[in-house]
């Protein structure tokens, strides 16, 4: 199975966010992030479209209401 | 008399208010068991012995002059390193922010100062919240007050081993990813973690604005009620607690017999050492004795939970961090750089798909619980570690530091309330504690539960010994 996250990902990544990163640090966070991305990967999530981060605040408070 | 640094925080305020006890007696009784616990807990990172009694003095005059100031009049207490006092150093346990001074005061101290509380210094901590052992390379491990050779549990490894020691009568803590919870399960000791959004962040230190949360660690439910009804509720510093409810004390009287109890039938009770089992089997039947109905309970794929929680957490801490990697890198320890090195591999995509799907998570949750009222779960599949088995620096295997949030991680990801209340003690005479976990913003529910617990059970009353 070919790797997700490769440590030139990482490097690509950290040069777009400003950051100076090693080479071997790139390998390690490649390996650290693999696992955590494969696992949502195996969700295969389908997001409704008019799914946004705020959804969560109305489902929350939907499900503190019907609290017995 | 008693020593009166083993009264509960409940009592101490009381019997001020009452003119039982003075501010300066209490302080002086605290002062004392730090100076002989300190050398082997590393709990505090700073103790300001002169002046805390001399707040002590002059809150006990306020008290003769003027009545009491609030509910907590002259009660010392000091809190993770991570909330901001105006003028005092916040070093997050780090070099990066060792010597700078904060210029403000965080909404929940400040609350705590309104209601009459004095600071005796403040606690150690992970170097930014980022680690669940209470290893720190920079400060030294915290060490556990039931025996020195294990771990604390963090990132609050001060608030723990202090309440646990009795040296300050409450803490504020955090939890991220498992923060209050995990050195509250290991030492011993009641920890609330908050609904996200009921208590405000503003002028603390932050990890994760997705998952951070502040709250207690106490002696007690009944202390964390205490420290609750003060930090609860909307804040204008903090826009996550728009609207969020103040505490509801009526709420926490709701009855064991009115409870539905849910038992997860797998992921929370895979694996566990037989002590912690036998805690979990023993607290289950405790429950059913006072009258709460239990069920069993499959809730979705709490290791999907984990991992989108782990990506949103990592992502977001490698942001707030990014000026200092930029700038600075060598200033952080390398198991702290290494985390946040690893923030870097997420895509722009992959962390928004994570936290979009947030709402969808908890509505399978909520759909998936029904209408139990709370989940009865580990906060850890065995008993606090060996430091020198767990040291990050030290070679330790980082999956298995990070299995120590498994349990615990999903909670923030839903944003549900968690009270964890100590419930045993091992054969190695190490604690045991269960997390109980609510619905959104049932924290008050939390607190009638864990209250009815400890009223059946002395565990959260036993007090570790100086080895």
């Amino acid at each position: 199975m070919s790797e997700r996250v490769t440590a030139e990902r990482v490097k690509v990544f950290a040069a777009a966010a400003r950051v100076p990163i090693q080479d071997d640090a790139a390998a390690r966070a490649a390996r650290a992030a693999e696992p955590t991305v494969r696992r949502l990967d195996e969700l295969a999530l389908q997001l409704p479209l008019e799914t946004e981060p705020a959804s969560f605040v109305a489902i929350a408070r939907k499900g503190a209401r019907t609290q017995g | 008399m008693s020593d009166p640094a083993l009264l509960s925080l409940t009592e101490v305020a009381a019997q001020i208010r009452e003119r039982k006890l003075s501010s300066v007696e209490l302080t002086q009784a605290l002062l004392a068991r730090i100076e002989h616990w300190q050398p082997r807990l590393n709990a505090f990172v700073r103790i300001e012995a002169d002046e805390a009694l001399a707040a002590a003095r002059e809150a006990d005059a306020e008290l003769a002059r003027s009545g009491p100031k609030g509910v907590l009049h002259g009660v010392p207490m000091a809190h993770k390193d991570m909330y901001y006092f105006a003028g005092k150093p916040a070093g997050c346990g780090s070099k990066i922010r060792e010597g700078w001074i904060a210029t403000q005061t965080s909404s929940v101290i400040r609350r705590l100062q309104d209601a009459g509380a004095i600071r005796l210094g403040a606690l150690h901590m992970v170097e930014f919240a980022m680690g669940p052992t209470g290893h720190n390379a920079y400060l030294g491990p915290a060490r556990n007050p039931w025996n020195t050779a294990r771990i604390t549990g963090g990132s609050s490894s001060g608030p723990a081993a202090a309440v646990a020691a009795r040296l300050t009568y409450a803490a504020l803590g955090s939890d991220t990813g498992g923060s209050i919870r995990i050195p509250a399960n290991f030492c011993g000791v009641t920890g609330l973690k908050a609904s996200y959004g009921r208590v405000s962040r503003a002028n603390a230190m932050p990890l994760s604005f997705t998952l951070d949360t502040v709250g207690p660690l106490c002696r007690s439910a009944e202390d964390c009620a205490l420290i609750a009804e003060l930090i609860f509720g909307e804040d204008p510093l903090d826009p996550v607690t728009a609207g969020a409810p103040a505490w509801n004390e009526a709420a926490t009287q709701r009855t064991v017999g009115s409870l539905k109890i849910g038992v997860p039938k797998r992921f929370y009770v895979d694996d566990l050492e037989a002590d912690v089992a036998a805690a979990l089997d023993d607290t289950i039947a405790l429950l059913r004795k006072l009258g709460a109905k239990t069920v069993a309970v499959d809730l979705p794929d709490p290791g999907a939970i984990d991992a989108a929680a782990y990506l949103v957490l990592s992502v977001e801490a490698t942001s707030f961090h990014a000026p200092w990697l930029r700038t600075r890198p060598q200033d952080y320890t390398p198991q702290v750089r290494n985390r946040l090195e690893s923030g870097l591999a997420y895509s722009a995509v992959e962390y928004l798909e994570a936290l979009r799907w947030r709402g969808p998570a908890l509505a399978a949750h909520l759909e998936a619980i029904g209408d139990i009222d709370i989940i009865v779960a580990p906060a850890a599949r065995a008993v606090a570690p060996k430091i020198a088995d767990t040291d990050p620096a030290g070679g330790a295997n980082p999956d298995a530091i990070k299995e120590m949030s498994r349990f615990l991680r999903p909670m923030n990801y839903l944003g549900v309330p968690a009270l964890v209340v100590p419930v045993a003690h091992s054969a190695a005479g190490l604690p045991i504690g269960l997390q109980l976990v609510g619905r959104p913003f049932g924290d008050e529910t939390l607190i009638a539960l864990g209250r009815a617990l400890q009223q059946a059970s002395d565990e959260h009353l036993r007090v570790p010994q100086l080895q």
